[in-house]
């Protein structure tokens, strides 16, 4: 799981452009939309992506990713659920 | 008073149901669409155009359109007085250049269609009558736009005959970016129901032929309606979502009231923009309370038959609504709303030929201030690459981490000059750019079956004037003008237009230009070399006493 956490970071980092934060910035438990990171709908569209593309998983509705992007932990878990690569 | 304009005739084509993508090479694509059902070679056929030679579908469908208006009209090459074409389209050439994108190195002449201007001039070539053309970029509301253009500058006496509208052809690219942002429904729209579930997109092309009822009445031509007001404002929210209060619907319709001196209660029906997205229904019905209040005339959205056929939608419904009070001759004023992403809304109203007239009064300016014309108060321009890392003065990395280049060169001239000239917010934002946001687009062309969400929302030629919107909380008139060389002058002649119309005293104008290396090298291959990697200019145009 701290491996998965560690990759999903990176990637996190990396599919929307947050040049300025590094990976220990990212605490597991804080909320990464609104406050926290301070992300919105378009990076949450940017993370879906980043799920399909390394993950292999599809989210049919995006509002489905509200509950999964909470937070890394509950991002890690559904991935490490769902993922088909 | 000020002049009456009419409409004297009108043509359109577009789909009549949403069904399985059948003539685009995109059979994978599982969305259901609204295509128009003729192929490229039919249409082709239908206009006597030589089905070996390479037009993109926008103009085939612009083409058929204004061929139909122009018959309508009764308008011929003999026709006299100045005839211009305006026509909105975001789209434009990018069939042409999707298709051939992979092998474009040995197909470089498509590259002369690419760009919106290109596809009006070879839409107006066809008929050989228009003295000039006109292209907005609006997205989902250029064709809305072209429409209050064509009244505009009737009105200042630009032109004698005017053709506005729209055209769009459905393409992979924008497929892909619809999709990629997740607001397509698989099943067809249903735009303002509890389950609604995103849109259908579509294709199509409609015009309306536009005149001074004086000058209609000169050359015999029948009157079908009156176009009554129309606003243009910017919801300055996001890129691709609507605010909830839907602020920039409402100004866009309150304003078309004041324009055309009319009473929400006297408006009977709104062809909705209602889209058929959470988002979009729930803002415009939120703007559409604040205007009706509890009294809301009959509603609805024809985006489930025609699906949503984006720069072409607000000329589509325009018609819609002239053949609404064609078979109903009691309806006496209707609305058409058109919303763009970006927040580039635009309500137009037309009024019955029973009515008089506009009864509006003349404008509430002094004979000095007609008199006004503008002046160049500040002026800022960057013309190379580095010059844009000043951005980090005005923004922090956070802000700025999706911006393409030519986003961040056009705020970052918009805004020094802005502070040169002492003025916080403009009360208008015209924007000229022949290619738009070309890198962006180039990366998605590059892998076109890859989403892309965040490189499609900054693909639209708006997205420049919207995202200076946005930061400068801007609620203003927002255009976007997309005609080669000449979208200067467009853009410079509309900050006139609005300046000496008492519409703004403030306006910001920019020119904002951004090329690849791929797309110079294509370029010099068919003896264009004078493109730059970056060009901005911002200029604050303001009123001054002669």
């Amino acid at each position: 799981m701290e491996q998965l956490i560690a990759e999903l970071k990176q990637r996190i980092i990396e599919s929307l452009n947050l040049e300025e934060v590094k990976p220990e910035d990212i605490p597991n438990d804080d909320p990464l939309f609104g406050e926290g990171l301070g992300l919105d709908s378009i990076d949450a569209l940017e993370l879906i992506v980043m799920m399909e593309k390394h993950y292999g998983i599809k989210l049919k509705d995006a509002s489905e990713g509200k509950a999964i992007f909470q937070n890394i932990s509950t991002m890690a878990d559904y991935i490490a659920k769902n993922r088909k690569k | 008073m000020r002049k009456n304009i009419v409409i004297t005739g009108y043509g359109v084509i577009a789909a009549k149901k949403i069904s399985k993508i059948k003539h685009l090479d995109f059979q994978e694509f599982t969305f259901p669409v609204g295509e128009v059902d003729y192929s490229n070679t039919e249409l082709k056929n239908l206009l006597g155009i030589a089905a070996a030679k390479e037009l993109s579908r926008t103009a085939l469908l612009g083409i058929y359109a204004l061929k139909q208006a122009a018959d309508n009209a009764g308008v011929t090459t003999n026709t006299p007085g100045k005839k211009s074409l305006i026509s909105g389209t975001t789209v434009g050439g990018m069939d042409l250049t999707e298709k051939y994108w992979q092998q474009i190195d040995n197909h470089t002449d498509i590259m002369l269609q690419h760009d919106c201007g290109s596809c009006t001039e070879l839409t107006a070539k066809y008929f050989g009558f228009f003295d000039e053309c006109t292209t907005i970029s609006t997205a989902c509301s250029s064709g809305a736009n072209a429409i209050l253009e064509g009244a505009e500058i009737l009105e200042a006496g630009h032109s004698d005959i005017v053709f506005a509208g729209g055209a769009e052809a459905l393409t992979k690219f924008h497929l892909m970016g619809f999709s990629s942002l997740m607001i397509l429904d698989r099943e067809v729209c249903r735009p303002f129901a509890d389950n609604r579930a995103g849109l259908n997109l579509g294709e199509g092309a409609a015009f309306l032929v536009m005149e001074t009822e004086e000058h209609a009445l000169a050359r015999g031509a029948k009157i079908l309606c009156n176009f009554a007001g129309g606003g243009n404002a910017c919801d300055a929210h996001h890129q691709t979502a609507s605010s909830p209060d839907g602020e920039g619907a409402y100004r866009a319709m309150k304003q078309a009231l004041i324009d055309a001196n009319i009473s929400p209660s006297d408006i009977q029906y709104v062809n909705a923009h209602g889209t058929g997205t959470v988002n979009n229904d729930a803002s415009e019905m939120a703007a559409l309370h604040r205007i009706f209040g509890e009294k809301m005339p009959q509603i609805e959205s024809t985006k489930s038959i025609t699906g949503h056929t984006t720069s072409a939608a607000g000329a589509i419904e325009a018609v819609i609504c002239i053949k609404k009070m064609q078979e109903n001759p009691s309806l006496r004023y209707v609305m058409d709303n058109s919303f763009g992403f970006g927040g580039n809304d635009t309500s137009i109203i037309f009024s019955s030929p029973l009515e008089c007239g506009r009864p509006r009064p003349p404008k509430n300016i002094t004979a000095s201030e007609a008199a006004c014309t503008p002046t160049i108060a500040a002026r800022c321009e960057i013309t190379s690459e580095d010059e844009i890392a000043e951005i980090k003065n005005y923004l922090k990395p956070a802000e700025s981490r999706r911006m393409g280049k030519i986003l961040k060169a056009s705020l970052l001239t918009s805004l020094k000059a802005l502070k040169q000239s002492g003025i916080d917010v403009p009360d208008a934002i015209i924007t000229a750019t022949s290619l738009g946001c070309w890198e962006n687009s180039e990366k998605i062309l590059d892998d076109i079956t890859e989403p892309k969400p965040t490189l499609f929302m900054q693909s639209t030629h708006n997205t420049i004037g919207s995202n200076i919107a946005i930061y400068l909380k801007s609620h203003g008139y927002n255009i976007t003008y997309t005609q080669g060389a000449q979208s200067l002058d467009c853009a410079m002649r509309k900050a006139a237009l609005l300046i000496n119309s008492g519409k703004a005293t403030s306006v910001l104008v920019g020119l904002h230009e951004e090329t690849t290396p791929k797309y110079r090298e294509l370029m010099e291959k068919n003896g264009v070399t004078d493109f730059q990697a970056i060009h901005s200019v911002a200029m604050v145009v303001v009123k001054k006493n002669n």
